[in-house]
């Protein structure tokens, strides 16, 4: 008699057995394998001992059954489609587990929002506008990894365990962006097309690939790059915390990515053409997200520090976060194994400045040496 | 003369170093809210000279190690390393000292932000984000400075 796939004939007999744990004896468990705690406790690279610690690159099964255990032949498959180790690995996943957990905050707890004092009108409208827009994005780190959770081999836990703590750890920045927006009096600003625009192609990537580079690496390495600026462009103690809170956490989403995409691009290195093609098409939309009022005048405006400074300075108040974040960008991608410099998809612009700005032109070089003669 | 008990050493020198991280114990608690860290740390100060000397803090767990002065910084195998003239230092440790911990525009992530007048570099940029990821742990221990009266901590 089958029911889902158990065999419950097999159970009927059961009954009769002495209970003896005798069903055990056949095991191939590795009795006598004892993990050892390092100094922080019993940490994930500590239980990876004897063949506990390997890995499968190609798992032989689709089964939710623990990697080690003992499976029956009888086990349902999962339907799960990523079944490549390297297509969700990384060699630092289990280290950046152990570490989300570790360094969780709270947005309730761990902001001083007794401390929110009242801004300048058009400081709170630049800062609950800058919210609205972190609040509108963070929600699809957590929405991505989630979509494609249940999609992956169980024999890779812990970077679906990893992906659980990104969830967790994008919830707690839409919780804080949000709060923040309605702590002081102003409320949220302006959602815009083109911010929902580049969501909408990191949840609908066909492949968990092109939506990890779009999101672990480009978006979130730009996320990085203006939660550490947020600490300087901070109008207050409250918001300084909370960047420099979520700069932590996203440092951690954006280490993943670049080394999930190493590991990647290393045991196939004829992906690099199709990883190319996901980020000139993301790179293009960012360019257009960027340049966007709702998202660079707030910033522009906190940098400056007034409405008439960001009037006077342009887009020179944010150059230098511009040319920082670019860089960085590119260096994460050059460690991943992606040269992007020679075919870069941002605006000329906005990468002015950065080590993939276009060499200038023959004309032009010449008219910089006339002006220095 | 070690931090907490009302003189800082002068900066930069292994002692100040060391009385930064006998801080740690007394700070237990926050450090372990925090959560842990792995990261080994070098400081990097420039005289007017271009010559550098080199501190190394190894973030271990939750605990923290001072290596001290360093004579050559590659034996150290930095993950990152915290580069600036040795004005903008000891600006940055007077800021601490006078406010019991740095203002907005004096924290480690906020002069390093444009590469000047300090910068993070690393050969590879997980080393480099490394610094963002324990942004907390390293303001915290660095603001132990300004838990000791100001004296000798602004040199
Ligand atoms: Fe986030
Ligand atoms: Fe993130």
């Amino acid at each position: 008699m089958e029911d889902g796939g158990a065999n419950l004939d097999e159970r009927d007999a059961g009954r009769d057995r002495p209970l003896d744990l005798g069903w055990l004896r056949e095991s191939r468990a590795e009795w006598g394998v004892k993990a050892t705690p390092s100094r922080i406790g019993l940490t994930l690279k500590d239980i990876a001992v004897g063949s506990y610690g390997d890995i499968p690159d190609h798992p032989p099964r689709r089964t939710m059954a623990p990697r080690g255990s003992d499976i029956p032949d009888q086990v349902p498959d999962m339907g799960y489609t990523i079944n490549d180790k390297a297509e969700v690995w990384s060699d630092n996943v289990m280290e950046l587990y152990e570490e989300a957990v570790s360094r969780q905050w709270s947005a309730t707890r761990d902001i001083p929002w007794g401390e929110l004092a009242p801004l300048d009108p058009d400081l709170e409208h630049a800062m609950c506008q800058l919210a609205t827009v972190l609040s509108e994005v963070e929600m699809v780190a957590a929405d991505f990894p989630a979509k494609w959770l249940w999609r992956i081999n169980h024999d890779f836990v812990e970077a679906k365990m990893f992906l659980c703590t990104q969830a967790m750890d994008e919830a707690r920045h839409t919780e804080v962006f949000r709060k923040r927006a309605l702590a002081n009096g102003g409320g949220m600003g302006r959602a815009t097309a083109i911010v929902e625009q580049f969501l909408k192609v990191i949840l609908d990537a066909q492949s968990y690939d092109e939506g990890s580079a779009l999101m672990h690496l480009l978006g979130e390495g730009l996320v990085l790059s203006l939660f550490r600026a947020g600490e300087t462009i901070a109008p207050s103690e409250v918001e300084k915390r909370i960047f420099r809170l979520c700069m932590q956490d996203e440092a951690r989403h954006v280490s993943y990515g670049t080394m999930h995409l190493r590991y990647r691009l290393q045991r196939d290195p004829s992906l690099a053409e199709d990883f190319h093609s996901y980020l000139d098409r993301g790179e293009e939309l960012i360019g257009v997200l960027l340049s966007t009022p709702e998202v660079a005048e707030p910033a522009t405006i906190l940098a400056a520090g007034s409405l008439e400074a960001a009037s006077e300075l342009g887009s020179a108040a944010t150059d230098v976060l511009r040319v920082q974040s670019i860089e960085e960008y590119l260096q994460r991608c050059d460690r991943a194994g992606l040269d992007r410099r020679g075919r870069i998809r941002l605006p000329d612009d906005m990468i002015a400045g950065t080590s993939a700005a276009p060499p200038p032109t023959p004309a032009v070089a010449a008219d910089v040496v006339g002006a220095r003669t | 003369m070690s931090a907490g008990t009302g003189l800082l050493p002068d900066f930069p020198s292994s002692a100040w170093f060391d009385a930064l991280v006998g801080d740690v114990d007394r700070r237990r608690k926050e450090y372990e809210r925090l959560g842990f860290a792995d990261c080994r740390f070098a400081v990097e100060v420039v005289d007017d000279r271009g010559t550098c000397r080199w501190f190394g803090l190894v973030l271990d767990g939750y605990d923290i190690i001072s290596e001290g002065e360093l004579d050559r910084l590659e034996p150290f195998a930095p993950d990152v390393v915290l580069s600036g003239p040795h004005a903008a230092w000891t600006e940055m440790v007077a800021n601490i000292v006078r406010h019991g911990g740095a203002d907005r525009a004096h924290t480690l992530n906020a002069l390093s932000i444009a590469g000047f007048p300090l910068s993070a570099r690393s050969p590879d940029p997980v080393g480099r984000d490394k610094f963002y990821r324990y942004a907390e742990t390293l303001q915290t221990l660095f603001d132990s400075a300004g838990r000791a009266v100001p004296v000798a901590g602004g040199h």
